[in-house]
């Protein structure tokens, strides 16, 4: 009762969920700066916070099943090995004479061998096939047979399975120059395509693809995926002219016609690496990013470490940083999270989140790798192929120690087999397509990952402070508006103006995207002409575009309010597409959208901060000092530049686009309102 | 003179009625006196795909266990959700083995599923127990047990805290379980009945049960998972749960004579060989279960039924039955042949009531009189036309006074 008067005199309360809102907004400044350090803190956090990877389908039961790989097999396989060579020392046509060799040991063991001819794709722009596979175009028409290379494809029959799925084994080999290390992965291959002629437990039939990598590996197996998975009918399942075939003298074992078995569960891309490491152990290196981030199943890369520790001994990697190895500030924190965990497991027992500085430099150095690769959107090999079609597939790199002489190949093949063997066996046990596990993750070690659920945290921290300050700008310009002059009609309708030269700059963004499509229609031009092209056109269309729409000179902060609203919407939209490049572009994106102001109305100190973040805020510039810090390549030149955007677009990567019509417009439309006349 | 002979009518009537009335009552005192008569089991592997072989293996190793001690497989109901013998993972095309040594194939030409593959499911399950069936399902897949049947469920799969999971699709809750177990005794589907669960969590599943009769004995209790026994790394698979593994284990060593009872079944489960603490629930059990011996349930070994003359053994009302067991040794013959000497009409059919005497029960009191009166008339057409005069009196009587 004695509270209705005060109630009834002050204005209708809102709900708190509005209330919460209002006073987050009112206190935009304090929440951007916490929210963006606790954003980057999470980051830091990520290696602590990794979890252990376990085997998450139970069907799997990877290591279950001993071994079955007999001497028999490697015997064999390496007597392979020795053709190989000695075929490689004499022969003079080995695009032909190899493949051939392969198929007659392939129809010799038993199972059904086709080849498959493919020609070199070029990666060409293609602006409108943009995250579609190119069609075949008739550009291959007055090719000549030379310019085919032949895929081998083997297949064993599962005996009593219902045919209806398949593994798939791939050993890249250039026949050209046939290296011992691809020799030695056919040998591998071989012995384990050897033990599963005999077996009487495959439920799924066994694919070995020989791929011939002389235009790629990636190439090799895209196009032999490709034709896979085009169906043909009647009499046009014979892809090429009869001419270039090989001469067929294993009598008719081997088709012209590809063959098909079932839908692939799973495939492995087997390779032997060229130098092996000075370890004391026997490594393996798991590759696994496809195109734009994709990951395949974490499931598949737990069966093969677990197989490859728990059941060969070899020492499991992934790809890492090495010169991150070295850093101070990286071992600064690792200290400090050391210590905190310390204390904290020293207040409470039960409380073991603290890891070792050595695992912290370790975890990171692997985390920042594998945010890269996936931010890259590039392949890390052929496996990327195959996560085009939805299949999970991984490259398995095997560095032996020594394998020279003899007893040491035979030690290689025994155990590289009894790896794939073991894989092989798992994955047959599966019923259904790998599903149980993470799709989205990111690795710190071999062992230990982070998955989406946890990520996710660094990268909306990071965003969040994006729309309070939009809002924040909004409301506050509003205010000021109506507190000077209350008679203008659609005072709340004044963030239109801004939005139009947003709008206007990321069509820019569009337009510069697409350039490169033009510029390639120039005849004979360098790498540098091309790049200075591409500038120069797009600076142009900038002044042309900014000319013909001249917009009126809106307030700075409700530009800015829409910049801010646009850049968050176009990372949320990136985080969805590929997390890698997003939480990257949100690292240098935020700080400079938050900062940037008018050099008029900022103070000194932080006219200088924008400027130095607008600079490194460009991605030419964000390249090169990303390289120089991290040491990726040496040499910088505008040529390399150049050829990291080439093969962005050339693998169809989003994060070209994210570059072009995300980042690049927000970089533009800082600079404009840090240079507005106000 | 007529008088007389009304009231003779009316004593003969009345007589007639009292038969009629005596006759319901004794039927339906019947319920919890009947005679172990036969013995069923329902095996059921509840759970698909290839990395289950281990709960095919364990159906598969209780009806060859239950089939050695001589329940015949027409009175085995063997459920299998899927068919590891023919999965083409499996190493061994056509076998099934429970052991890593692979002496002895389960799955040998002799083993009649009765429900496989995806007929193995919640509702077949229970159908078959309360034996509501469709007109056209075979005599083979029902179980036909009746009042006087023993009954043996055995459940392996995968299971939590109140369920059992089938076909990776549905589930059989406890209080399903429950449920037809009660209609089960409702419809005197069976005399005794024991519930073997082979899953996580078992006990759980016993949690609902009310009905007298039934025993049950779970693998693990709340909170505790039920472990596989041992991994066969040739065929890749584990081979057989350890619950099930000590089971064989302890019937292994007996034979269809051997007399040991339930609770030495109960007391060899060791805890730690388990890794899970076996769960017995015998409140719903009369007997003792020290007395009862294993066979009961997982054999076929019955009480048989001594009688003077093939005609009672068949009436199933007045049938007697000798405390005597085939199982006990040459010794309980002595016992039988003294026990076969005493009255037949005196004996009573449960075995914890001692007998009882004439006078004792009105019940009895009533049936020896009308014996002795039965007796006593030579001519059933008399007793047939005095009865319809007698009741066309009391018609008429009855007409007479209403009026």
């Amino acid at each position: 009762m004695a509270s209705t008067p005060e109630t009834e005199g002050q204005k209708p309360k809102h709900r708190p969920i509005v209330r919460i809102g209002i006073f987050i907004i009112a206190h935009s400044f304090i929440v951007s700066v916490v929210c963006c350090t606790a954003g980057v803190l999470a980051l830091l956090l990520l290696p602590v916070l990794a979890k252990k990877t376990y085997v998450s389908e139970n069907a799997l039961m990877p290591g279950s099943a001993i071994p079955m790989i007999t001497d028999q097999d490697v015997s064999g396989a390496n007597n392979f090995i020795n053709e190989l060579t000695s075929l490689n020392l004499k022969s003079q046509s080995l695009n032909i004479e190899i493949p051939r060799l392969i198929a007659l040991h392939m129809a010799n063991l038993g199972g059904e061998v086709s080849y498959h001819m493919f020609q070199n794709q070029p990666n060409k722009f293609h602006p409108l096939h943009f995250f579609t596979s190119t069609d075949t175009e008739a550009n291959n028409v007055n090719q000549t047979c030379e310019s085919y290379a032949t895929n081998t494809v083997g297949i064993i029959r599962a005996p009593r399975g219902d045919g209806k799925e398949s593994i798939v084994l791939v050993t890249p080999y250039n026949p050209v120059n046939l290296s011992p290390n691809e020799t030695l992965s056919l040998g591998i291959a071989y012995s384990v395509f050897s033990l599963l002629t005999q077996v009487s437990w495959l439920a799924k039939d066994i694919i070995w693809l020989a791929a011939d990598s002389q235009y790629g590996q990636y190439n090799s197996v895209a196009a032999w995926l490709k034709d896979y998975h085009t169906p043909s009918f009647g009499g046009f399942g014979k892809l090429h002219d009869d001419e270039c075939h090989i001469s067929n003298d294993i009598a008719t074992e081997v088709s012209d016609t590809l063959r098909r078995a079932g839908t692939m569960a799973a495939a492995l891309v087997i390779k032997v690496a060229n130098t092996g490491e000075a370890g004391e152990q026997d490594a393996l290196n798991i590759y696994a990013e496809a195109s734009n981030g994709q990951m395949p199943n974490l499931d598949l890369i737990n069966v093969v470490s677990y197989l490859a520790v728990h059941g060969q001994g070899l020492r499991v990697q992934v790809d890492k940083l090495v010169s991150l190895l070295d850093s101070t500030w990286l071992k600064f924190i690792g200290e400090v999270f050391e210590t905190v965990g310390k204390i904290a497991r020293s207040v409470n027992p039960q409380w073991k989140f603290g890891i070792s500085v050595k695992e912290y430099v370790e975890g990171s150095a692997t985390l920042v790798s594998s945010l890269y690769n996936q931010a890259l959107g590039v392949p890390t090999g052929s496996h990327g192929a195959f996560r085009d079609y939805q299949v999970d597939a991984i490259t398995m790199e095997i560095s032996p120690k020594l394998f020279s002489n003899s007893k040491g190949r035979q030690t290689e093949l025994f155990r590289g087999g009894r790896l794939v063997e073991g894989v092989i066996r798992s994955v047959n046990n599966l019923l259904e397509k790998f599903h149980q596990s993470f799709f989205l993750y990111l690795l710190t070690s071999s062992n230990k990952f982070v998955s989406v659920g946890v990520y996710m945290i660094a990268f909306l921290l990071l965003v969040a402070p994006l729309p309070v300050l939009a809002a924040s700008l909004f409301s506050d310009t509003i205010k000021s508006y109506v507190e000077s002059e209350k008679n203008e009609p659609f005072k709340s309708w004044r963030w239109l103006y801004p939005t139009k030269t947003v709008f206007l700059v990321h069509l820019w963004g569009a337009i510069v995207s697409l350039l490169p499509y033009f510029i390639y229609q120039i005849p004979d031009s360098q790498p540098t002409s091309r790049l200075l092209i591409w500038a120069s056109l797009s600076l142009f269309i900038l002044f042309v575009l900014g000319s013909f729409f001249r917009a009126r000179s809106a307030e700075w902060a409700l530009l800015k309010s829409v910049t801010v609203s646009s850049a968050f919407i176009g990372l949320c939209l990136m985080s969805v597409i590929n997390f890698a490049t997003a939480e990257i572009g949100a690292l240098l994106l935020v700080p400079m959208c938050l900062m940037t102001k008018p050099w008029r109305v900022a103070g000194k100190v932080q006219s200088a901060l924008n400027l130095v973040l607008v600079i490194i805020g460009f991605p030419g510039a964000t390249f090169f000092v990303v390289k120089s810090v991290f040491g990726f390549e040496n040499g910088s030149s505008l040529v390399e530049f150049w050829y990291w955007v080439e093969s962005l677009w050339a693998w169809n990567s989003a994060t070209y686009i994210y570059i072009c019509m995300v980042h690049l417009p927000c970089w533009v439309l800082c600079i404009y309102i840090l240079l507005h006349p106000c | 003179m007529r008088n007389r002979e009304i009231n003779n009518f009316l004593s003969r009537s009345i007589l007639t009625t009292l038969l009629v009335i005596t006759l319901s009552l004794s039927s339906s005192s019947i319920t919890h006196a009947a005679v172990h008569t036969n013995n069923w089991a329902v095996l059921v592997c509840t759970s698909r795909f290839w990395f289950n072989y281990r709960h095919m293996a364990n159906t598969l190793s209780l009806y060859r266990t239950v089939k050695r001690l001589g329940i015949p497989d027409e009175r085995i109901i063997l459920m299998l959700a899927d068919d590891m013998a023919c999965n083409a993972r499996n190493k061994y095309p056509a076998q099934v083995f429970n052991n890593e040594n692979h002496r002895l194939n389960l799955y040998g030409d002799n083993v009649e599923v009765d429900y496989r593959g995806y007929e193995v499911t919640v509702e077949n399950f229970l159908r078959v127990l309360t034996g509501r069936h469709e007109n056209a399902v075979p005599r083979s897949k029902r179980l036909l047990s009746d009042e006087g049947s023993h009954i043996l469920l055995y459940m392996t799969g995968h299971g939590g805290d109140e369920f059992l999971k089938f076909q990776d699709s549905e589930e059989l809750q406890s209080h399903d379980l429950a449920d037809a177990v009660k209609q089960m005794k409702e419809k005197r589907r069976f005399k005794e009945l024991l519930i073997m669960v082979d899953t996580c969590q078992a006990a759980t599943l016993f949690s609902q049960l009310q009905s007298p009769g039934v025993l049950a004995i779970g693998s693990s209790m709340k909170g505790e998972n039920s472990y596989s026994h041992h991994l066969d790394s040739d065929v890749g698979v584990s081979v057989v749960d350890r619950f099930t593994f000590y089971t064989l284990a302890f019937f292994e060593r007996l034979n269809m004579y051997d007399n040991a009872s339930l609770s030495s079944l109960f007391s060899s489960f060791n805890p730690n060989l388990l890794m899970s603490t076996a769960y017995y629930r015998t409140d719903l059990y009369q007997e003792q279960v020290e007395k009862v011996p294993v066979t009961n349930f997982f054999g076929s070994v019955m009480k048989t039924i001594h009688t003077d003359s093939a005609y009672r053994a068949t009436s199933g009302k007045d049938s007697s039955w000798v405390k005597y067991d085939v199982t006990s040794g040459q010794s309980d013959d002595v016992d039988a042949r003294r026990m076969t000497s005493s009255d037949p009409e005196k004996q009573v059919d449960h075995p914890d009531i001692k007998l009882v005497k004439g006078g004792g029960c009105p019940h009895a009191d009533w049936w020896n009189a009308i014996v002795e009166k039965f007796q006593g008339i030579k001519n059933g057409d008399m007793i047939v036309n005095y009865g319809l005069v007698g009741m066309l009196t009391l018609v008429a009587v009855s007409t007479w006074q209403s009026s």
